[in-house]
């Protein structure tokens, strides 16, 4: 039992660094941004450039990269999404395109064979008895530190006020004179910066490979819908929800059907409380 | 008049040995061989490079019954779907005249009807499901076309596996209790009864743990820590496109405190161990033919060799099965003196050729045979600084086995 109870806090981090990104986004800008999953792979090729092929020490690789990331982000809102924001299918399709372009951009500039990111530890911890690679210990602390940094943000600092001022009546915000464009633009690069540093943290768990967007993105989704769009603390609970049930679905019965578990959470939810965990209804 | 009569005879002769010739040779046309693979992987781009090594060869030596080769690479990408699209495009727009390639059971058994169908000869070099040549056993007149040149059939691995197991785990490393983690793919299920059925007939390893996951599982922490606590002395992985690498990153970064080795084509690839960052992984890992410059037989060192220098890379058992696939089908259709596939089949089904790692014959399903004489299994481990040393059989063997760096 000890072991689920600490090998799933360390997969519920990965899953709240990721999902905390795409709630901010859909919460506050209201946009289903499917470029998301390319963020986290953006990122991981950025530490992968600068880290092992421009030989850039790994904190300083890491950081730039998740830096890097983050101005994509904005890149991205500015250019691709704020020209049609108001259509949601079309900026869905519009983030589809940016994603699938990136994957093909990675295939041609980085070819199909996975890459390797080396470890920031590789180190072996004894956490209650059971055994964890250090570099997911690195991955939770590093997580919890984000986490907290923006919560503090959000709900404790006048910008956060704007960003959830935005998030509950965006037309009430411009009225009061809050600069929307700006605050969308500052929480698209926030979440595309926690896409990135999830990519950046796991990557040296996983491997780097030009389709890793995928994967993340579906999770992202899940966690987001299970915790109630646009909910913080909603997705927090949901990435517990999820890396638990992941993990002891692996642990007690067959990894097998790990997959299945978040797929199964979002039909429950949607069938018996279609608001999620902790969301509320958002309006057009 | 003398001349004339000679003029005559010479004409005749020249028009009696076209009539006895094969089309191909009269026509001069090229051959079009069929290379379906997963070309983006190392395992696909060794088929690709095994082809045209192979090709350049006998090209460079006047080709077969006069005609030149020329490989047409097509991916298949893993997945059913774009397999059929691929072996259709080879056999429809190409029109090839042999297909030499696959390396995913799921996409040969999807392909093998269309592949019938179309009457064109298919040499498998890289799937291992028993299934693709039970097809020839139960109906041969449909599936006769096909052939597996390599690798040795999933049912012959888990015997040659828990051979390995009982003659070099229990021993020599003396160790008794085996963890066994597979993924949940169909040519699994065919290495499994065979493997658990001799561990049973040996009866001295016991197998205390034993796992299918899922091929996209990128957490592997649970499982490690479920076998750890199983009493597993020996973990045995049978992975051929779940990601390897993953694995064996939690395996190194976990220091799984028991050796382990088994079927993972990933890690037979020269890279690999570079690919986890050169972390010591220790795994030791099963082959048909070791990519490694040892001479199994007197073609493996020039093939090798040939092969390092033509593509800067070390080839994989891909490479082996299609450079001894293309050379086979020469002699066969040299044999029947004819590209028409039911002339050249019988030569293939006679086939005795001494090819790359082994020498390579076929049963009546026409599946490539195993045993004494003819292909065999080899075992080779990763060691420190990225080397790899073959450890078993014995009398192969390039270095001595040796334990997880947490292990000494």
């Amino acid at each position: 039992m000890v072991d689920v109870l600490v090998l799933g806090a360390m997969q519920s981090a990965v899953y709240a660094l990721l999902a905390l990104g795409f709630t901010l986004i859909v919460g506050v800008g209201r946009l289903v941004n499917l470029a998301h999953g390319a963020f986290y792979a953006i990122g991981a090729y950025a530490a992968y450039t600068l880290v092992v092929v421009w030989k850039v020490p790994l904190l300083l690789g890491a950081a730039a990269a998740v830096l890097f990331t983050g101005v994509v982000g904005v890149g991205v809102e500015r250019i691709l999404i704020r020209p049609v924001r108001t259509s949601v299918m079309a900026v869905l399709i519009l983030t589809l395109v940016f994603a699938l372009l990136t994957e093909q951009l990675l295939y041609a500039a980085y070819g199909y064979t996975s890459r390797n990111i080396p470890a920031f530890t590789t180190a072996t911890l004894q956490l209650f008895g059971v055994s964890v690679p250090g570099q997911r210990v690195v991955t939770f602390g590093v997580a919890a530190i984000l986490v907290a940094a923006l919560w503090v943000y959000v709900y404790h600092t006048p910008a956060g006020t704007a960003i959830l001022a935005v998030a509950q009546d965006r037309e009430a915000a411009l009225y009061m004179g809050i600069d929307v464009d700006r605050v969308t633009r500052v929480t698209t690069g926030a979440s595309a910066a926690l896409a990135g540093a999830a990519g950046v943290l796991t990557s040296p768990l996983l491997v780097v490979s030009p389709h890793m967007w995928l994967l993340p993105l579906v999770k992202s989704f899940a966690i987001v819908i299970l915790g109630g769009l646009g909910s913080i603390p909603g997705s927090l609970l949901a990435s517990l929800v999820v890396g638990y049930a992941e993990t002891a679905v692996s642990y007690f019965l067959t990894s097998a059907l790990a997959d299945l578990v978040p797929l199964l959470l979002i039909l429950g939810m949607l069938l018996v409380r279609p608001t999620g965990l902790l969301g509320r209804h958002l309006e057009a | 008049m003398r001349f004339a009569a000679t003029g005559l005879a010479l004409a005749f002769c020249l028009a009696a040995a076209l009539t006895v010739l094969p089309p191909g040779v009269a026509q001069g046309s090229v051959v079009k061989v069929g290379a379906p693979g997963p070309l983006q992987l190392g395992v696909g781009q060794g088929i690709l490079y095994g082809l045209q090594l192979a090709a350049g060869e006998i090209n460079a030596r006047g080709g077969i019954l006069g005609r030149k080769l020329t490989v047409i690479p097509e991916d298949e990408a893993e997945t059913p779907e774009v397999g059929i699209a691929a072996i259709r495009k080879l056999l429809e727009q190409d029109k090839v005249d042999v297909l030499i390639g696959g390396q995913t059971s799921g996409v040969t058994l999807a392909q093998l009807p269309h592949i019938a169908r179309a009457r064109v000869i298919y040499l498998g070099v890289g799937a291992a499901s028993p299934l693709i040549t039970e097809h020839v056993r139960r109906d041969y007149n449909t599936y006769k076309y096909i052939f597996r040149v390599s690798p040795l059939n999933s049912t012959y691995l888990g015997i040659g596996l828990a051979d390995f197991l009982d003659e070099f785990v229990r021993g020599e490393l003396k160790l008794t209790r085996i963890a066994i983690l597979g993924e949940n793919l169909i040519w699994v299920q065919g290495v499994l009864p065979a493997l658990e059925r001799r561990l049973a007939e040996k009866r001295g390893l016991e197998i205390v743990y034993k796992e299918l996951f899922d091929v996209r599982i990128t957490d592997f922490s649970p499982i490690f820590t479920k076998i750890r606590s199983s009493g597993a002395q020996f973990l045995v992985p049978i992975v051929s496109h779940a990601s390897s690498d993953v694995m064996a990153k939690a395996f190194a970064s976990l220091r799984m405190p028991i050796p382990w080795g088994g079927i993972d084509v990933k890690s037979q690839e020269g890279d690999h161990c570079e690919k986890l960052g050169g972390a010591p992984i220790g795994q030791i890992v099963l082959f048909g033919t070791p990519p490694l410059r040892v001479p199994l037989t007197p073609k493996t060192i020039p093939f090798f060799d040939k092969y390092v220098e033509k593509f800067r890379r070390e080839p994989v058992y891909t490479s082996f099965g299609a450079y001894d696939a293309l050379y086979i089908y020469k002699e066969a259709v040299e044999r029947a003196r004819s590209f028409d596939p039911e002339r050249v089949i019988p030569q293939l089904e006679r086939t005795n050729y001494i090819g790359t790692g082994a020498r390579i014959a076929f049963d009546e399903a026409h599946d490539l045979r195993y045993g004494p004489g003819y292909a065999r299994l080899h075992y080779v481990q990763w060691q420190d600084g990225c080397r790899r040393a073959l450890i078993w059989p014995k009398e192969v063997a390039t270095g001595r086995y040796v334990a997880l760096p947490w292990m000494r």
